[in-house]
């Protein structure tokens, strides 16, 4: 295995289709953007471009067959290089960064471009829209009626049992969140809310609440990655990708995600998520405690409470007090989300994956400024996706 | 919520219909989606069970899932009864199609319930959200989902006992 590193970075800032930040501006232009910006900062020309590992999008271009990859490729020049598309739901683009990292470490590639880009439509997300009774899905909502945020709103609702943590704690979460994000010329939200407009908007899936559940947006993330070799002749200063995993369900998973499933003996959690970071604190031989900063995928604030515990960057049921003694700010001892997160950007899909690791690639470098988290060297990011899907990548200076 | 009271009549469940001129207009149940549970003798639904490693599977899984389960041995199951609730949310918005409601659309509570059967199983509550806590003993129920063209579609529900 060879030394990967991350050589640059480019995001094209997050928004709302109609709105003056992504306006009507197709998966493509949004791509373009990423990907230009990416290849400049790197100091990189197409031409040297070897392979494309991009994120395969079920809402936006890649011509109903998940080709996004193809697209970008077809839009900025074809030079007949192999394109992998990944598909893995939400984490997606941390799939298509695992693979990227997978050809480069392998020797296969020298220099490969991850993107990932989406407009995605209005509203929740919808299931699989196959009427079939042999489709899990189909019947979860046809049966009961369950969609995304009310899944997350029991895991919510079982932590309050668990460890005391109230509405105000998880309302205070995206008040420290939307203050990251101030200052971040990427995020879609850049303006600081209070407790008070947290509590005030209305409830989604009871007990969270409209702006403790990140929204669809539309964007788009794209690296360029190469060898530690490759990468000296460029800069003095690159950062390493210390590992990059991937991981799925666990039969013990026992979290309510279909109709039923055995009564566990054990704690319920997401299976996927530990298993990928845990793999990676492994690979990298980096501990939990190494760890400066981690974005992780907190589609609801719940999460920046639940996954620290879970694995092992503080104690289980910590959390809460870390938040409330503002450990968890880009200057506290456990940052998390100093981007200001899912919550602050709006989630497109499958962008989600790439955009951590320029997100990590700033902090690592020093260029994030507000929401800078002071001597960063280790940035952990985590995804999630449908279908048991987890990533986890560890990047360092 | 009135409580409906189901009733065999002619070999068809039907639910309490509109009282019109004081006569009885019996309203015809059908699952929202047929197979998956009954009524007969009590509420159940309908799965399976390995008999090798004791997994309990709903809806019906065609082999055993267990990675630690030597063999595969299947065999049909009526889970019914009762268990206690994990956890609970709300859909307080209506949710997206292929989910099927009467309008106007009412909040209803969620219910993930760890029942005495074996299987962790989610389902609306009958119940109102007001009444509804971790911990609290529940017993699988079948209740109406939604009405079209006349009938009273029904699903797996949970009630407080």
């Amino acid at each position: 295995m060879r030394e990967v590193s991350v050589l640059g970075v480019g995001v094209h800032r997050f928004g709302k289709t109609g709105d003056e930040v992504v306006g009507t501006k197709s998966v493509t232009e949004l791509c373009r953007h990423a990907v230009q910006m990416a290849l400049k900062d790197a100091g990189v020309s197409w031409g040297q471009i070897e392979a494309v590992a991009a994120a395969s999008s079920r809402f936006s271009g890649g011509k109903g067959w998940g080709l996004n990859g193809n697209d970008v490729v077809e839009d900025i020049g074809s030079t007949g290089i192999p394109v992998y598309n990944l598909s893995a739901g939400c984490a997606a683009g941390g799939n298509a960064f695992n693979v990227g990292y997978s050809l480069v470490a392998g020797g296969i590639h020298d220099m490969v471009l991850v993107v990932g880009g989406e407009v995605m439509p209005k509203g929740m997300i919808q299931t699989s829209g196959v009427e079939e009774a042999t489709d899990p899905e189909f019947l979860r909502q046809r049966c009961v009626g369950m969609p995304g945020p009310s899944f997350w709103a029991t895991l919510a609702r079982r932590r309050m049992f668990d460890h005391g943590t109230t509405e105000e704690q998880y309302a205070r979460v995206t008040v420290k969140a939307r203050k990251c994000s101030v200052g971040n010329p990427h995020a879609r939200f850049q303006k600081e809310i209070s407790v008070a407009d947290v509590l005030a908007s209305p409830y989604v899936s009871n007990p969270l609440r409209l702006f403790e559940i990140c929204p669809v947006s539309n964007g788009a993330a794209a690296v360029v990655i190469c060898s530690a070799a490759k990468a000296r002749q460029f800069t003095g200063k690159p950062v390493t990708v210390a590992t990059s995993t991937v991981a799925t369900i666990d039969f013990t998973d026992a979290l309510p995600r279909g109709l039923a499933g055995p009564v566990p003996t054990g704690p319920s959690f997401h299976t996927e998520a530990k298993a990928a970071v845990m793999r990676a604190f492994e690979r990298a031989a980096i501990g939990p405690r190494d760890i400066s900063f981690t974005e992780l995928q907190d589609n609801t604030c719940y999460y920046e409470l639940a996954f620290p515990e879970e694995w092992g960057l503080c104690e289980p049921g910590e959390a809460q007090a870390l938040l409330d003694s503002g450990q968890t700010t880009p200057v506290g001892r456990m940052p998390i989300n100093p981007s200001g997160g899912f919550v602050s950007f709006g989630e497109a899909t499958t962008a989600m994956g790439v955009w951590q690791i320029a997100e990590l690639t700033w902090q690592l470098r020093g260029q994030a400024g507000a929401r800078q988290v002071p001597d960063a060297k280790v940035g952990l990011a985590q995804t999630n996706g449908l279908g048991g899907n987890a990533t986890a990548a560890i990047l360092k200076r | 919520m009135a409580e409906k009271r189901s009733n065999e009549v002619d070999g068809a469940f039907v639910e309490e219909g509109s009282v019109a001129g004081g006569s009885f207009v019996p309203v015809l149940r059908v699952p929202a989606v047929p197979g998956l549970f009954s009524e007969e003798g009590g509420a159940t639904v309908l799965g399976n069970k390995c008999l090798a490693c004791g997994t309990p599977y709903f809806p019906k899984a065609a082999e055993c899932h267990n990675p630690r389960c030597g063999e595969s041995r299947m065999a049909d199951c009526a889970f019914g009864g009762k268990g206690v609730i994990w956890s609970y949310s709300v859909a307080d918005f209506p949710p997206p199609p292929p989910h099927k409601f009467d309008k106007p659309f009412k909040s209803y509570v969620i219910g993930v319930i760890d029942m005495d059967n074996g299987l962790r199983m989610v389902g609306q509550m009958v119940d109102p959200l007001e009444h509804v806590r971790v911990g609290a003993q529940v017993e699988l129920v079948v209740d109406t989902l939604y009405h079209e063209e006349g009938k009273a579609y029904t699903s797996w529900k949970f009630k407080l006992v």
